[in-house]
This record gives C-alpha cells, sequence and structure tokens, in this order.
C-alpha cells in the first residue's frame, strides 16, 4: 500500500515541533532546513524519527541531497516503496 | 531517579572495582543496570572495537531496553616509561580507553536522542591533568577523554543529554594495588580513596537535579591535583 504523503508531512511537522524547531508545526514541502534552522544534529534526530516510524533505514548518502521537507517526505516515499517492494 | 521510559544504566567495566561500586550506587538510585565487560558481566563486548560495541548495545536493547545513562569507565594500564613503551602498548590503552568512550558514546547517543534525555559519565583519571612518568598512553587516553566529555556536551546540551568527566585519583582497586603506597604520601588527604566514593559522584552527575552541569570534569581525588 503507497504511504500518504500528507502523513508524512505531518510526522515531520511533529517531530520538527518536537525537536523545538520555529515555524516546524507550520512546514510545508517547500520549506527547507536552511529556512527552518535546522542544523545536522535536529536532522539527524528527524531521521531516526522516520526510520522508526516507517520502518525504513536511511543511509548518510541518502540524505546529502535532502535539502527541504518536501525532499525527505520523497526520499521517505521511495523508501517505503523499495521495502514493500523487495521479497521477503 | 530513574531515567524516563524504562531506560538502562549501562556501566561499561562495571564487573569489578570502581565499576562495580558504580553499578551497586545506580541500582540503589533506583536504575536498572547493565554491566558490559570484556569477558564478565550481562553483556560482552571489546568496547575498543567498534562492531563489537554495535552487537552488544543491539543485545542491551532487546534484552534491557535503551540506554539512557552511560558510565564510560572500562580500561586497562600497561605502564612503561615512553622510551621503552612499545607501539602495542601505546595502542592497546588508546584504543580501549579512549576508543571505547568513544564508541559506547556515539551507540548511546541513538538511545538517549531519541529519548531526548541522557547522562554520559567519563571515569578519566587524575593523571590526565597531572602527568605520572610511565603512564604515557593511560595519560594520553584519559586527557583525551576530557576534551570527548566537552565536546559531547556542547553538542549535544540542547537536547537535555550531559556528558561530564570524574577523574579519580588512586583508588583501591585491583590495577592500582602495585602503585598505592608508593603515592599515599603525595595525596593531601593521606590516604587512597575508595571505589564508593567515586561512585557518589557518578549518582550526582546521573540525577535528575544535574540537568544543568554538562562539560564539568570533578575532580574526586583527595586533593592530589589541586
Amino acid at each position: 500500500m503507497a504511504v500518504d504523503t500528507n502523513e508524512i508531512l505531518e510526522e515531520i511537522r511533529g517531530q520538527l515541533e518536537a525537536i523545538k524547531v520555529v515555524g516546524g508545526r507550520e512546514a510545508t514541502p517547500e520549506s527547507t532546513w536552511t529556512e527552518l534552522d535546522v542544523d545536522s544534529l535536529d536532522l539527524v534526530e528527524l531521521v531516526k524519527a522516520l526510520e522508526d516510524r516507517y520502518e525504513i533505514t536511511i543511509n548518510d548518502e541518502d540524505l546529502k541531497p535532502i535539502e527541504s521537507v518536501g525532499d525527505a517526505i520523497g526520499l521517505t516515499v521511495r523508501l517505503v516503496e523499495a521495502k514493500e517492494g523487495a521479497p521477503a | 531517579m530513574p531515567p524516563p521510559e524504562g531506560g538502562v544504566a549501562l556501566i561499561t567495566g562495571g564487573a569489578r572495582g570502581i565499576g562495580a561500586a558504580i553499578t551497586e550506587r545506580l541500582k540503589a538510585d533506583g536504575f536498572t543496570t547493565v554491566m558490559l565487560g570484556r569477558t564478565s558481566g550481562d553483556v560482552q563486548a571489546d568496547v575498543g572495537d567498534a562492531a563489537s560495541v554495535e552487537a552488544a548495545f543491539d543485545e542491551v536493547r532487546e534484552r534491557f531496553g535503551p540506554v539512557l545513562v552511560l558510565v564510560n569507565n572500562a580500561g586497562e594500564r600497561q605502564d612503561n616509561i615512553a622510551i621503552q613503551m612499545t607501539a602495542e602498548q601505546w595502542e592497546s590503552v588508546i584504543h580501549t580507553n579512549l576508543g571505547g568512550a568513544f564508541h559506547c558514546t556515539r551507540r548511546a547517543l541513538d538511545d538517549m536522542l531519541k529519548a531526548r534525555w541522557g547522562r554520559i559519565v567519563n571515569i578519566s583519571s587524575v593523571v590526565a591533568e597531572r602527568a605520572n612518568p610511565g603512564q604515557a598512553n593511560y595519560g594520553a587516553a584519559k586527557a583525551g577523554m576530557l576534551s570527548l566529555t566537552r565536546t559531547i556536551a556542547r553538542e549535544m546540551a540542547r537536547k537535555n543529554i550531559t556528558c561530564n568527566a570524574i577523574t579519580p585519583g588512586v583508588i583501591e582497586t585491583d590495577m592500582t594495588t602495585d602503585v598505592a603506597d608508593k603515592l599515599v604520601a603525595g595525596i593531601p588527604a593521606g590516604r587512597i580513596g575508595r571505589p564508593e566514593e567515586i561512585a557518589h559522584a557518578v549518582s550526582f552527575f546521573c540525577s535528575e537535579e544535574a540537568g544543568y552541569v554538562n562539560g564539568a570534569t570533578l575532580a574526586v581525588d583527595g586533593a592530589m591535583a589541586a
């Protein structure tokens, strides 16, 4: 079953809020980490939460081009779909 | 006060000496304790080996829960004056004492970051501050632990994770029986310390009330380095 991008957006907003990112609750797919003032440690924390929530593994290589909330949503969708498409 | 959500306190090298006293004290404070040793304790690992630490932490999480308190106490001594110290003696002590603290810290931070709560206590040594001939490797490793402590503290402070260090003086353990008598004359307190006195300091750093104490080094040495 395809993962809902709105649900991932809500998950990211919730995590950003928990990390105490100012404006995290109102983040949109267009919001960049620079705009949100999300640093590398915040990003690690967000990634760990997404890994736990969607049972995926996000490698450092995957993370390099991720510069916005929308990028993170796209990566999560791709990894969830790859996991579901993988042989058991 | 125990950490939130069923987290455990992991003590490396916790089977004897200072480690055993720390384990007993944290248990009395209400923590679920796990002792990690090379061949003894609840879980086994060579702390200087990153892969071994990864496997051990996986086992700890599976059997006991996430590590929200870490006491880096595992250490070894291979004393020799520098001119006679072999590369193997140097590397082995750096590998275990400093590498071990780093590998365990790096892995424990995964659990602490998720819990948004963590306490790390590094057991350094008075020789990090006051050099002791014959311990170039041990002193360098223990001094390195102080820098590691301050770096982790600065990186993690805003995540409600603290990292502090203790520099014990000469403490009555298996590792110090050969040097204690020689050194006691140089200890202003006029006696060597007890493992329980180190454990008490660890207990303080692990408490909820010490949440604003971060990056500190506490000498528990009878004024030896003062």
